[in-house]
């Protein structure tokens, strides 16, 4: 029957194009905003580790004074960051930071391009789940024996070397030789949770180079740095020895035991700290945060986004109430056929069934085009607004979302007309058909 | 075949109660013909309602073919005039959008045929009217008798044993009334019990039994014999009821209030 039904109702929204139009127009304008919200919702609140969630944990200290800020910092100091690369009960971990280099190639036509590096150990790809087209990360020993080597992304090495190998090629970073040492997929989880000081949602770095060239390139900050301590920083070596914070710090742990040892380890680190006169507030302690606390934590998605999806989950409602309106009119019309139907062996659900799924046909129809609404829309926000390539594509969920919403919440309005249709006595039409 | 028995049925308002029957007593038995008159108002189209499960009663007892129809559920009523009731109207009530055939096709639908058994019998109950070849043509494309015979077409494909008619001629010239009235008389011939509501005497003296209903009440039975060995109907009454009161009363509650 469900392929009658259909047929029936295929039959019925050609009858009547403008209100099936107007039907489906209501309701894709509501899917089409409650999918744009949703959309955006959704991306800012993925958990891009996954399953490594858990065994990747952020590292915060208070290591600030007790006249400074009152919580945790989302990173480290140099000094720190450098202590803690040296523990050895987290199975990886890895200092980092984004700094700006010119970069050049051998070709004396290129043009050199200032281009963001992110400064790294050789954990983080491992850590990270970083997938190789090219080579790998750089050596382990390169973590504390300095070599000029870099790992670059797939986009810029389709665009230096044509997307050829170019494992062992020169590349140069502030006219420095690097050698080429792994070349990655195109890799930007969203949101770019190992980094939030400036913004969860931008592409990742397409240059990495190591974290133990910082002190003898001297790499500036590209990020965020905050200092509770008024310091003098003339040189390097002076902001290396700081307490500015300005270095990001994670670190992977197997199980929760690990976990709770590495947070041991970070107890005793902090009160050896106090000995030596650092970490003088009453607060001073350690937080391990894994990658979905982390989120929360930096509230990567704002409170504001969940009040805009309720909003335009009751702006659903209103199209809906328009769409059940119509309903209303188009089948209380269909009255005296209903009653033919009725009276030649046509039970009451049997006519449910019939308008439920030319309820739930129309529902579907807006879904679609409820879709293309929201890419247009996201396209618009992308353009305009210039948000990030990663906040604005349609996620692949929406494609079946959509449809099932709009499919759902037609039902819903389609209810009370398809209840009211098929208990409306039959005697009444027949004669006065 | 349809026995009613003390059937009363009363539409009420705020201010008026309208007794349509009123201790409505009928025996129709199998293989009869038999032709409902009366006045406009008298209460026909209520009683073949209530004989077609299209409208339920206020009191008495209905049993169709053996099976008491007081408080069905709306699925067994609605199964029960799928498979033994057909339905045909004055105003004919096709369905304008689909063509001779899927309209034919829809109790057979409802009544879960497969497509080839609906098929068949489109076939052949529009081969039974005279109108198979135009089974592609939409009901605006005939004549009024033709849609009539479509609609006699879609109430046989089921194979009904009962079929009620309202007025089946009230809408068509005397040609056209006349050709319904032979299609009529050969179906109830195969067999079919057929009760017929009609304003027409002439038609209504065609058939078997002549009923007549005045104020919600059977007022009187007529026989008539058509020699072709049907059975025939008993006589109910001996004398016509001669009605006194007004049938429709005031709710004193309400006027006073």
């Amino acid at each position: 029957m469900f392929f009658y039904y259909l047929d029936l109702a295929w039959r019925s929204i050609k009858k009547t194009p403008l209100m099936s139009l107007l039907m489906v127009l209501a309701i894709s304008i509501g899917i089409g905003i409650t999918i744009t919200t949703l959309n955006v919702y959704q991306l800012m609140s993925e958990n891009p580790a996954g399953e490594r969630s858990d065994k990747l944990v952020a590292v915060q200290l208070w290591s600030q004074g007790k006249d400074a800020w009152k919580e945790f910092n989302n990173q480290l100091t140099y000094q720190d960051a450098y202590n803690l690369r040296k523990s050895d009960v987290p199975v990886r971990q890895t200092a980092m930071f984004i700094t700006g280099l010119a970069l050049q190639t051998e070709d004396p036509d290129f043009v050199p391009l200032l281009e963001s590096v992110r400064v790294t150990d050789s954990d983080f790809f491992d850590m990270f789940s970083v997938p190789f087209i090219y080579g790998k990360a750089w050596d382990k020993g390169v973590d504390t024996e300095a070599l000029y080597q870099v790992v670059i992304n797939e986009v810029l090495n389709k665009q230096l070397f044509s997307g050829e190998d170019s494992i062992g090629k020169t590349l140069y970073l502030d006219s420095k030789p690097y050698q080429i040492v792994g070349v990655t997929k195109t890799w930007s989880p969203s949101p770019l949770y190992f980094d939030v000081t400036t913004g969860a949602f931008k592409d990742s770095a397409q240059i990495f180079v190591p974290f133990s060239l910082a002190p003898i390139e001297e790499f500036q900050s590209w990020g965020n740095n905050q200092s509770w301590k008024r310091e003098s920083i003339n040189n390097y070596s002076q902001r290396l020895n700081s307490e500015m914070h300005w270095i990001q710090f994670w670190a992977e742990v197997q199980d929760d035991k690990q976990r709770d040892e590495y947070a041991q380890w970070l107890k005793r680190y902090v009160e050896q700290q106090q000995l030596i006169g650092r970490f003088d507030s009453p607060e001073a302690a350690a937080q391990l945060s894994n990658v979905a606390q982390w989120l929360e934590l930096n509230e990567v998605v704002p409170e504001d986004n969940k009040i805009l999806v309720g909003l335009s989950a009751l702006f659903l409602v209103v199209c809906l109430v328009n769409m059940l309106g119509l309903l209303l009119a188009k089948f209380l019309k269909r009255a005296p056929e209903i009653g033919v139907r009725r009276a030649i062996g046509a039970s009451r659900a049997q006519i449910f069934s019939q308008h439920m799924v030319e309820v739930g046909l129309i529902g579907f129809g807006g879904g679609v085009l409820g879709l293309v609404w929201a890419w247009v829309s996201l396209s618009l926000l992308s353009s305009r607004f210039d948000l990030e390539q990663s906040l604005t594509h349609l996620d692949t969920s929406m494609w079946l979302i959509a449809p099932v919403i709009a499919i759902f919440a037609a039902l819903v309005a389609g209810t009370y007309p398809a209840l009211r249709i098929c208990s409306t006595n039959p005697s009444v039409h027949l004669k006065s058909q | 075949m349809l026995s009613m028995k003390n059937i009363s049925k009363v539409f009420k308002t705020d201010l008026v109660e309208t007794h349509a029957l009123r201790d409505f007593n009928l025996e129709v038995a199998e293989g009869e013909f038999v032709a409902v008159t009366g006045p406009s108002g008298s209460g026909k189209t209520t009683f073949l309602n209530i004989a077609g499960l299209l409208e339920g009663f206020t009191q008495g007892d209905y049993f169709l073919d053996g099976v008491n129809i007081s408080n069905m559920s709306d699925n067994k009523s609605a199964a029960i005039r799928n498979e033994k009731i057909g339905f045909i109207f004055q105003g004919f009530n096709l369905i304008p959008d689909l063509n001779l055939a899927e309209n034919v096709e829809v109790p057979l639908r409802y009544r879960g045929f497969n497509a080839k058994e609906r098929k068949r019998r489109v076939q052949k109950a529009l081969e039974q009217v005279g109108l198979a070849a135009r089974m592609k043509h939409l009901p605006s494309q005939l004549s009024g008798g033709q849609q009539q015979r479509v609609a006699i077409a879609r109430a046989l494909a089921g194979e009904p044993r009962f079929l009620l008619a309202d007025e089946p001629t009230g809408n068509l010239d005397s040609m056209m009334a006349r050709q319904v009235m032979e299609l009529l008389e050969d179906i109830n011939k195969a067999g079919t019990t057929i009760i017929m509501v009609t304003h027409d005497a002439e038609l209504a003296r065609r058939a078997q039994r002549n009923i007549q209903i005045v104020d919600g009440q059977v007022c009187d039975f007529t026989m008539y014999q058509s020699g072709e060995g049907h059975q025939g109907g008993e006589r109910a009454s001996e004398k016509p009821h001669l009605v006194t009161e007004s049938h429709v009363s005031l709710n004193q509650d309400k006027v006073a209030s």
